[in-house]
């Protein structure tokens, strides 16, 4: 898994590049939680490249949702996968989170 | 069709058992939904194994048996750490809203949606068997 920030304006796109599982979601609970602490509670979460999440990747969506929502900001997710997606939706996920087609669209979700 | 792998109970070992199932998935033949089902399945086991069952422990192995039967696949997943039978693993949390929505307890959950039986059978001294079932051509996905 390869992580990549790109800021946009007061949005951090972090795209997410191969799978996530046990052994790579800590390394992206550790990118997030870096964001926060930098300030940036606007986050896009690029998942177009992502193939696969275990609920090992769920854990790391919901303690990023929980730490920018306290804060006011949100973590929104962008170009999910069919199979990515079916995980959450069975997850129960899709009634939390918030998702878009495309980068662009969550970010500019942010200033709607 | 039967094959046969093994590896250390590490997390680094996960990608490497996925890849495992889905080259066995894919010399069976199984569609490509049920085998992503398949290998999430067996990956959610093992993280399990790795986290919880050699905790404290030297990481011992992960054995993993995949049998291509008529109508269904069957994978066997043995490990020699602490015994956890699935049935033990608290109800999940699918709908509470995000402030109060516990913070993991779904991969047994998940490992439920994609195979069709889960059977258990642990076993102190030649180590603990988790047998994944899942059928082909009907049933779930």
């Amino acid at each position: 898994m390869e992580i990549l920030t790109e800021r946009r304006g007061p949005v951090m796109v972090i795209s997410i590049v191969g799978s996530v599982d046990g052994m790579t979601a800590p390394t992206l609970t550790g990118s997030f939680r870096a964001q926060v602490t930098g300030g940036y509670i606007h986050i896009v979460g690029d998942f177009a490249r992502v193939e696969y999440t275990s609920s090992a990747g769920l854990r790391a969506l919901l303690e990023t949702v929980k730490e920018t929502r306290q804060q006011g900001g949100d973590l929104r997710l962008a170009g999910v996968r069919p199979e990515v997606l079916r995980v959450l939706e069975l997850s129960g996920f899709t009634h939390i989170l918030k998702l878009f087609p495309d980068i662009e669209s969550a970010v500019a979700s942010f200033s709607a | 069709m039967r094959r046969e792998f093994e590896r250390a109970a590490l997390s680094a070992s996960l990608q490497a058992i996925r890849d495992f199932i889905e080259d066995s998935c894919r010399q069976a033949g199984v569609e490509r939904a049920t085998a992503h089902g398949l290998v999430l399945a067996v990956d959610e086991a093992c993280a399990n194994i790795v986290e919880h069952g050699y905790a404290g422990r030297e990481p011992g192995p992960i054995g993993i048996a995949f049998d291509a039967e008529a109508g269904k696949i069957v994978v066997a997943i043995t490990d020699r750490g602490r015994a956890f039978d699935p049935k033990d693993a608290p109800a999940p949390d699918l709908q509470s809203g995000w402030r109060e929505r516990r913070v993991g307890g779904l991969g047994w959950h998940l490992v439920r949606q994609f195979v069709d039986e889960i059977h258990y059978d642990p076993d102190a001294r030649n180590g603990n068997r988790l047998t994944l079932v899942k059928e082909i051509g009907r049933g779930k996905e």
